[in-house]
């Protein structure tokens, strides 16, 4: 869903910049004196450049409202599954590797060689989540699933040269 | 006025050989990756070792050229208003190549493989994939390297300062404090070259310290360090002196659209302040590749996302607007310089968007570490920054040589722009699919951008060694002919 949101943005402003680029070259084989473009060009440079920081100002403010570091508020009833994973050369430890749907989970995550990535996927390949496995640090990543099914946990930071095989599984009920 | 050529000339030779160097370790690393994408697309049969060489090659000699042709670019101009010691620029040459055999023999001879990011402490720490030595060849290499940079970047900073007084002065902050007129602003190249010296020489020295904790970390593993402390000053070093290449090449930018429009592209307050406000936010903005490191202070990861979003818009509002506008309706003449530089403006603003989306921490959270990264960092770096470098290889041979623009340069040039664009489209796509980057092998479904990706680099490898052979043409043209001391009319 995130990744879909990105792309389309990505790809309307990057059409938009591609567009602007080919005007201006289409453009450029006409000759006009440079003053009066300089102070048209000028005038509207002021009305783009505060439209653009207010719009970052928005996306902004939009985008760090809910932040994947901030802890869940969990319900009176409801205490979330702690996970303690430990990443080493080229596997995953996890204390718990069997969850149910709609569980609450945190995966408190640390490794006891280098650094690697620890990218939740599922079924579909799809990165749902992620955070660094650091030596000597905990990072924490929140996460409920809300289809059963097989998960993977996928590195996601260069650590040697079985990276790309180091592949945990989960279960979802 | 023999020797205002013979000044010319030698200021030319010594351009030329950091071009000539970037430009072929920067073919040469095209190689890799394409061969890397063929790995990644089950088209070629290749061993974990050897693609994690590749890539650790790949991404260190691609950087690594690109910043060399770009301080050659940046020497160039900035020569033109300040006096620079053509030694300095020897030793870092010098120095450059010493580093790379190190880093080569370190890669291929010991098959060390970190990546270009050596995060500690994987340089100790292999799981028996290479030795003491493969990693002391490397980070030593990387040392040598950056020292010879750090010379070169201390000796603009020395020409600045003793011209204009003060770096400041370079920034042109009296003109934006109202003490000088804007008239006698400092031009677009003293105040890009100020703003590469500071953030560079402050790069270079975290770069150093890093290198050195790993240095010792490998010859005794009982000396350790904090990690999260050695990742901070590894993506300070590298995320600034990767993002320097364009601030350097850009310096061509002003040069070469100015010249050819006949337009001036004059510093103004604007135009000054946007500089500085890149000066400032480059400094800092690298947390945004640590955004899924929850322990780093939460205001430090907030500031990531909103200062990378800042960061934007100098280039978006000042230095790409003044692009548009000082092509627009100019009457320009359109040759293989005019239209490199031109694309490259167009390269780095495209570039920017996919950038800016991935420093949204909620868009990092599952964008971060996957293909999205590589594919936006080479449409800025190959169709933004690279493609300055070629721009000014083509201006400088038509300056400094007879030699003829032909067909298949042309040709060239369209090849270019639609491989890059297939490339980082690739890469796009396949960080929307979730794909890992660095990863030696990919699932069946992640397999097709990856071999597409392979096709659109052999099309740029090919139109880059076309120019390549007019680099060489005007190599071997450009003592045949007289030079006058006058720069050749361009528009």
């Amino acid at each position: 869903m995130v990744q879909m949101v990105a792309s389309i943005v990505s790809l309307f402003f990057m059409s938009v910049i591609t567009a602007i680029f080919v005007f201006v070259a289409a453009k450029s084989q006409e000759r006009r004196e440079y003053k009066p473009i300089k102070k048209k060009w000028y005038k509207a440079r002021t009305f783009y450049g505060v439209t653009l920081v207010i719009a970052m100002l928005v996306v902004t403010i939009y985008t760090l409202r809910e932040l994947p570091y901030d802890q869940p508020v969990y319900g009176a009833e409801t205490e979330p599954t702690i996970v303690d994973v430990e990443a080493v050369q080229f596997g995953w430890i996890m204390s718990e590797t069997e969850f149910s749907v709609g569980e609450p989970i945190e995966f408190h995550v640390t490794s006891s060689d280098v650094t690697h990535g620890f990218g939740i996927y599922d079924k579909d390949k799809n990165l749902l989540a992620q955070t660094q496995a650091m030596p000597e640090y905990t990072n924490e990543v929140y996460i409920t699933f809300d289809k059963p099914g097989t998960y993977e946990i996928l590195c996601l930071e260069y650590c040697g040269l079985a990276h790309h095989a180091m592949i945990g599984k989960i279960e979802v009920k | 006025m023999s020797a205002v050529i013979s000044e010319k000339k030698s200021r030319n030779n010594l351009v030329v050989s950091y071009l000539t160097v970037g430009g072929i370790i920067i073919l040469a690393m095209m190689v890799f990756g394409v061969l890397m994408l063929l790995a990644q697309g089950g088209s070629l049969n290749l061993s974990p070792a050897a693609f994690y060489q590749f890539l650790t090659i790949h991404g260190t000699g691609m950087v690594g050229a690109a910043a060399l042709a770009a301080a050659g670019v940046m020497w160039y101009f900035l020569s033109k208003y300040v006096e620079l010691s053509k030694k300095i620029a020897q030793v870092n040459l010098a120095l450059f190549l010493i580093g790379v055999v190190m880093v080569i023999i370190g890669v291929f001879s010991f098959e060390y493989a970190s990546a270009w990011t050596f995060l500690y402490p994987l340089p100790a720490i292999s799981a028996n994939a290479w030795g003491v030595t493969g990693a002391l060849l490397y980070l030593f290499g990387m040392l040598i390297l950056g020292i010879g940079f750090l010379l070169f970047y201390l000796d603009t900073g020395r020409a600045i300062i003793k011209k204009y007084g003060s770096l400041a002065k370079g920034l042109g902050w009296d003109v934006i404090s109202g003490k000088k007129a804007e008239k006698d602003a400092p031009s677009s190249t003293i105040v890009a070259s100020t703003m590469v010296t500071i953030v560079n020489i402050t790069a270079l020295t975290a770069g150093a310290i890093v290198l050195i904790m790993n240095i010792i970390n490998v010859i005794n593993p009982a000396f350790t360090f904090d990690p999260l402390l050695a990742k901070n000053l590894t993506f300070a070093f590298g995320h600034i002196f990767a993002n320097s290449i364009i601030y350097m090449a850009v310096i061509a930018v002003y040069e070469i659209l100015s010249k050819y429009t006949n337009r001036p592209w004059k510093a103004n307050k604007p135009f000054l302040i946007a500089w500085t406000m890149s000066t400032a936010f480059t400094l800092v903005i690298y947390t945004h590749h640590m955004l899924m490191d929850s322990v780093m202070p939460k205001w430090m990861l907030i500031m990531g996302q909103v200062l990378s979003y800042a960061n934007g818009l100098p280039v978006l509002v000042i230095t790409a607007y003044g692009a548009l506008m000082i092509v627009y309706k100019s009457g320009i003449k359109w040759d293989m310089g005019s239209g490199l530089i031109f694309l490259s403006m167009f390269g780095w603003v495209v570039g920017v968007v996919p950038a800016i989306v991935d420093a949204t921490i909620v868009v990092n959270h599952v964008m971060h570490n996957t293909k999205w990264v590589p594919g936006h960092f080479h449409m800025y770096m190959a169709l933004g920054a690279c493609a300055m470098i070629f721009g000014f290889m083509y201006y400088l041979a038509k300056e400094d040589s007879n030699v003829e623009e032909q067909i298949f340069d042309k040709i060239a040039f369209l090849g270019y722009t639609l491989g890059i664009l297939g490339l980082s489209g690739s890469f796009l796509v396949s960080g929307a699919l979730s794909t890992p980057r660095r990863w030696a092998t990919h699932f069946p479904e992640w397999m097709a951008p990856a071999n597409f990706g392979a096709a659109a680099g052999v099309l740029t490898a090919l139109s880059l060694t076309m120019f390549v052979v007019h680099f060489i043409r005007y190599l071997s043209n450009r003592n045949k002919v007289e030079m006058s001391p006058e720069s050749k009319k361009l528009a």
